[in-house]
């Protein structure tokens, strides 16, 4: 990734989302403290850090192939779960205590079943997690939510309050005010920090524990706040799409001079766009109504394209976005159908929209940097 | 004023040279393995087609396609998706959507009365529908290129190829040759599978008339052929070699950046 930050704050968080294991989980592990790998931004952490557990969310970062994990999983399997299954049966993730699935997607799903069968970490989850949006179903995954809490407290030997679940939902917002801190000076006309460095950051909030993340992030922002940046840019960016955490992603899109101001993939807006209530008598009912309701929503979830479109717009204004490219891994069936609903709605209000398939793992750069300045060209910048 | 387009594609080199609104001179090399090479022996060959003493005859020169970043004498480079659109809409303005074949890669164009990119539509990571297709499929069949794109040579039952990979298209392919079928049907129905890709991806854009093909498929007439049953309508003609349209559209914006610079 390109960087001209000097800030050191930058550099650790940088240096923690280029790789699985680092630094700050090393010292958490060697403290006795026990780690909970999870996938989907749509599982509760909060629940994991009230037990003082430190949650970790599965990447397949640094995979180079999947030759491990094509044995169980077929051709139309997407590779995000390939090749962070293939990590994990390198050894990379040896270190977790624990892993926490969901159904979130069908691939994402099939990583479960394969994991118990191969691998011996010693608590291993899955959580359901309801289609649609509506209070029936913030019920249910509020009882979902609730065995959690028992069963995690009964096989890590904790007590998870309701108090200590406050207490992490209040720590877990801290994070995501920070966070949008972070995006807010990317509404300047020169942000002093670009789309691939605010990702790394983003990747980095899921992988450090929050007391030392939020200190960093901190620093971070005072180490920006009185700095413009330097980049030249044809146009001002707004990336779309799914499980994206490869910053070097978005350093080839602002390679070609559309600099990424804001977003909505899970590793950036819809993980922090908006609090979970910190006071509720029932936090458990709060964590449930933020991640059916609250949080901006997925394309995973059933009828609630309206709003999802609405929060595009909304981000497109308050950010001054020229463009949007809508990413989608190859074979994720959610993000199909969306990206077409995303190009007519854009268009209705002026907004260019380019749709771009990917893999896992950065590949056809030649051809990602083609479009990208034909994209720009055609936005006449 | 002389200037310079130089199109380096992955399988061919093109160089075109403009004076104002005509063409001097253009040229095709098949690519080499250096890019820079590749674009220095089409210049070089256009610059002695224009009978031009040395490329410092050039007033500006843009480079487009896979190479675009390494036309050591270009003053900038731009996407061949905007060349291609321009080249061909210069060729014929009332071109409003051009479907470019090259050699790894096929687009779709939809175009503004000016020649301007509205939206594009390329293949993904995946080489059914381009000129690497029709390479393995002619060695597959022993036709050569020739075989694959004469109308003599279009079946009238063509056969069924539903594959969409190109490697599992050929295995397609040598099942139908092993079950005797007629040569010139497996070739229409090669010509239609590549037809239909190309019909999903100029509904993406949304048809406009009239319709231009460019880049090296282009050529294949069977190709144009099944193309225009498909989408019920013609193929526009371009009155030049559709295969240099990239480098005539790089050209064009050579002389527009000259004269404003």
């Amino acid at each position: 990734m390109e960087t001209n930050l000097t800030s050191s704050a930058f550099k650790e968080l940088a240096a923690a989302a280029s790789g699985i294991m680092n630094p700050a989980v090393d010292d958490w592990r060697s403290r006795g403290g026990k780690v909970v790998g999870y996938f989907c931004s749509h599982v509760p952490t909060e629940v994991l850090m009230a037990a003082g557990i430190l949650p970790f969310r599965m990447r397949g970062t640094g995979s180079t192939g999947t030759e491990l994990s094509d044995a169980y999983f077929s051709s139309i399997n997407c590779s995000f779960p390939r090749h962070t299954f293939n990590q994990a049966l390198k050894g990379e993730y040896d270190f977790l205590d624990g892993l926490l699935c969901i159904s979130s997607c069908d691939h994402v799903r099939r990583v479960y079943d394969n994991w118990k069968q191969n691998l011996p970490t010693p608590f291993i989850r899955i959580m359901s997690l309801p289609k649609k949006v509506g209070d029936p179903q913030v019920a249910w995954y509020r009882e979902e939510i609730q065995i959690l809490r028992d069963e995690l407290g009964k096989h890590f030997g904790v007590e998870i309050s309701d108090d200590r679940l406050r207490e992490a939902i209040a720590l877990r917002n801290q994070t995501r005010r920070l966070q949008r801190q972070l995006y807010e000076l990317r509404k300047r006309e020169h942000p002093p920090i670009s789309g691939a460095e605010t990702l790394a950051v983003m990747v980095a909030g899921s992988s450090i524990p929050a007391e030392p993340y939020n200190q960093l992030l901190r620093t971070l922002l005072d180490d920006l706040a009185q700095s413009n940046g330097s980049r030249e840019y044809r146009a001002r960016l707004m990336v779309v799409g799914s499980e994206l955490d490869d910053p070097e992603y978005l350093d080839i899109i602002e390679g070609q001079g559309g600099l990424v101001v804001t977003d909505s993939i899970c590793y950036g807006t819809r993980t922090m766009w908006v609090d979970v209530d910190e006071t509720a008598a029932d936090p458990v009912g709060a964590l449930a109504r933020y991640y059916i309701q609250e949080r901006p929503s997925c394309p995973r979830m059933n009828g609630d394209q309206a709003r999802r479109s609405q929060f595009l717009q909304d981000l497109i204004r308050e950010f001054q976005v020229d463009g949007v490219i809508g990413e989608r891994m190859l074979f994720c069936d959610f993000w199909c159908a969306e990206h077409y609903m995303n190009k007519v709605d854009l268009k209705e209000v002026g907004i260019p929209f380019l749709q771009l398939d990917r893999e896992y793992i950065l590949s056809g750069k030649g051809q990602l940097r083609t479009r990208i300045q034909a994209f720009l060209e055609t936005m006449g910048r | 004023m002389l200037v310079g387009g130089c199109d380096v594609g992955s399988t061919t080199g093109k160089a075109v040279i403009l004076d104002g609104t005509s063409i001097v001179s253009h040229f095709i090399v098949p690519s080499t393995t250096h890019p820079e090479r590749t674009a220095r022996m089409a210049m070089d060959e256009a610059i002695k087609g224009a009978g031009l003493a040395s490329l410092t005859d050039l007033t500006y020169v843009v480079g487009t396609g896979y190479g675009r970043l390494k036309v050591p004498f270009a003053n900038e480079n731009v996407s061949e998706i905007t060349c291609h659109a321009r080249g061909a809409h210069w060729l014929n303005p009332a071109v409003r959507t051009v479907v470019d074949i090259g050699g790894q890669d096929c687009k779709v164009m939809s175009l503004d009365k000016n020649g301007k990119v509205l939206e594009f539509a390329m293949n993904d990571r995946c080489a059914a529908g381009t000129g690497r297709f029709f390479e393995a499929m002619a060695r597959v069949l022993g036709c050569g290129l020739e075989g694959i794109s004469s109308l003599e040579n279009q079946g009238t039952n063509p056969a069924t190829i539903s594959s969409q990979c190109s490697v599992f298209a050929e295995s397609e392919v040598v099942t139908l040759i092993n079950e005797g079928l007629d040569l010139p049907n497996i070739v229409a129905g090669i010509n239609n599978s590549v037809a239909n890709r190309i019909f999903a991806m100029v509904r993406r854009v949304g048809l406009a008339k009239e319709l231009a093909m460019t880049g090296g498929c282009s050529k294949n007439e069977g190709l144009a052929k099944a193309l225009e049953k498909k989408l019920g309508v013609d193929v526009t003609l371009l009155p030049q070699d559709p295969q240099i349209a990239g480098a005539v559209g790089a050209a064009l914006i050579a002389g527009e950046k000259a004269s404003s610079s």
